[in-house]
């Protein structure tokens, strides 16, 4: 096993920089676009500060289902045209960076719009009542008192999008899934595979961690 | 109905109604009320649960919208308002609540500043209206604590202190010592009625806690199934016998085992101290 380490080292490394390069990029993506969307969604839910636009609500609701229906491999393989057209190529971390990010944009979306149900209505109210502007609640008070619910969403996010881009390794996407495939799966290297799980298990472990505290250190309630 | 003559009403609530439909399928709401609440005045509003007076008070800064009628606050019609302009009246327009609504996030300072950050105020002027209000609330102290560590009192003078940061004209006040001990209850009355003695903010308040009504208000309007069916003089903490409220101190009234003293002078006229309409009506 130590021996395949040391000889695999350099695909290993190589293929560890692939995987966060999928994530930072899936995840920047999800947090930028899928945050906004999710805000949106919150805000014209009913009785929301934007509730009047209920027409926008019920669309987004229903783009962010039916990406979310797509089993992950399908959505890879449905839109690869269109991966095409933006990265030049279908192969490759880069290439598989625009099917995670659409999925892990809707996936965010979603999870940002249930955890801002936790911030109390009245707490919203008071804000409404000083004449604060849609922007301004989103601002003083959804991204302050939601702060710490938000850090726990982005390491779901992480966690998540960590094992999606081990599936876009089926269809060459790179990165440790892809290592996993190649050479613990079609090789039959078992030692291989194990290093690879280690390493993912490794990688959660250290999101998850981080992840809960410093949701713990900027929750102050 | 007593008259107040008084040059410009700060409140002024035309004929406005609201309907809801409750969980039950029934109707209920504000039937067509008239208000109008003289600058500097402390106005209480009290009435069984139900009797539509939260619905009353979130109507004058809109969080309510009527269905019809007019609301009109410090002479602007409220009512008529775009969005934008809605929003700068209502930065003249405090408000504090029953669980208080303060951000658990914040420092005390900081949800002090909150209102003045969302009207745009300048820093320099935001630090120096914290620190001012904060000291008319006696929490000086707490500037850099978090609310997660204050009592329940000491959280509503915060929101108090928020609430007074932006200079308002008109102080909404919804059932803001109903989450307090008695105790505390009695020191957050003094500190309402020494802002609107020092600052001459008008308060409207909603309470179903006859007590406190009785030592704030300087007139209070009874409301019952939607509507605003008395309007009496309390000035000097007197319920005039022979009105309605009285008679429903007499019916629901018990008289507390621990009652609280009257003010000075002004003995009410109902032997009835400590009273909780809500409560009798449960």
């Amino acid at each position: 096993m130590l021996e395949t380490l040391i000889e695999l080292q350099p695909e290993i490394l190589k293929a560890t920089g692939e995987t966060l390069l999928m994530l930072a990029i899936c995840l920047t993506a999800a947090v930028v676009l899928g945050g906004a969307l999710g805000v949106l969604v919150f805000l014209t839910s009913p009785g929301q500060s934007l509730g009047r636009f209920r027409g926008f609500n019920l669309v987004a609701n229903g783009l962010i289902n039916v990406v979310r229906s797509f089993p992950f491999i399908i959505l890879l393989v449905a839109i690869s045209p269109f991966t095409r057209v933006i990265a030049g190529t279908s192969i490759g971390p880069l290439a598989a960076s625009v099917p995670l990010s659409i999925a892990a944009i809707f996936y965010f979306a979603r999870l940002i719009e249930q955890t801002l149900r936790d911030v109390p209505r009245g707490v919203i109210e008071a804000a409404e009542a000083m004449g604060a502007s849609p922007l301004q609640i989103v601002r003083h008070v959804l991204l302050v008192e939601g702060r710490s619910g938000l850090v726990l969403a982005v390491t779901v996010l992480a966690v998540s999008f960590l094992s999606y881009s081990a599936v876009a390794g089926v269809v060459g996407g790179g990165g440790i899934g892809d290592l996993a495939i190649r050479y613990g799966y079609y090789r039959f290297q078992t030692d291989v595979m194990v290093i690879t799980i280690v390493l993912l298990v490794i990688l959660v472990q250290t999101i998850q961690i981080l992840g809960q505290q410093l949701a713990r250190r900027v929750d102050k309630r | 109905m007593p008259s107040t003559a008084s040059p410009k009403p700060a409140i002024e609530l035309r004929d406005v109604s609201r309907r809801f439909t409750d969980p039950g399928g029934h109707v209920v709401g504000l039937r067509p009320t008239s208000l109008i609440v003289p600058e500097g005045e402390i106005h209480g509003i009290i009435g069984f649960s139900g009797a539509g007076k939260s619905t009353l008070l979130r109507l004058v800064n809109l969080l309510e919208r009527p269905d019809a009628g007019e609301v009109i606050v410090h002479g602007e019609n409220l009512t008529r308002l775009a969005p934008a302009g809605l929003r700068r009246a209502r930065h003249r327009i405090g408000m504090i609540f029953q669980h208080f609504n303060l951000l658990h996030n914040q420092t005390v300072a900081d949800n002090v500043a909150l209102p003045m950050r969302i009207a745009g105020a300048d820093p320099a002027r935001i630090r120096e209206r914290v620190a001012a209000c904060l000291d008319f609330v006696g929490l000086a102290a707490k500037a850099d604590v978090y609310p997660g560590r204050l009592s329940g009192g000491q959280k509503q003078r915060v929101a108090i202190a928020r609430a007074l940061a932006p200079e308002p004209h008109v102080l909404l006040a919804d059932e803001p010592t109903s989450a307090l001990d008695p105790r505390t209850t009695l020191d957050l009355l003094e500190v309402l009625a020494d802002a609107n003695r020092r600052f001459g903010v008008t308060i409207l308040l909603v309470s179903h806690e006859m007590e406190v009504i009785r030592r704030l208000c300087q007139r209070v309007s009874v409301m019952e199934a939607g509507q605003i069916v008395e309007q009496l003089d309390i000035a000097g903490g007197q319920i005039p016998a022979g009105s309605r409220l009285a008679s429903w101190l007499a019916d629901y009234g018990s008289v507390g085992p621990a009652a609280s003293p009257s003010p000075v002078g002004a003995p009410a006229a109902v032997p009835h101290h400590h009273f909780a309409l809500e409560a009798a009506h449960a």
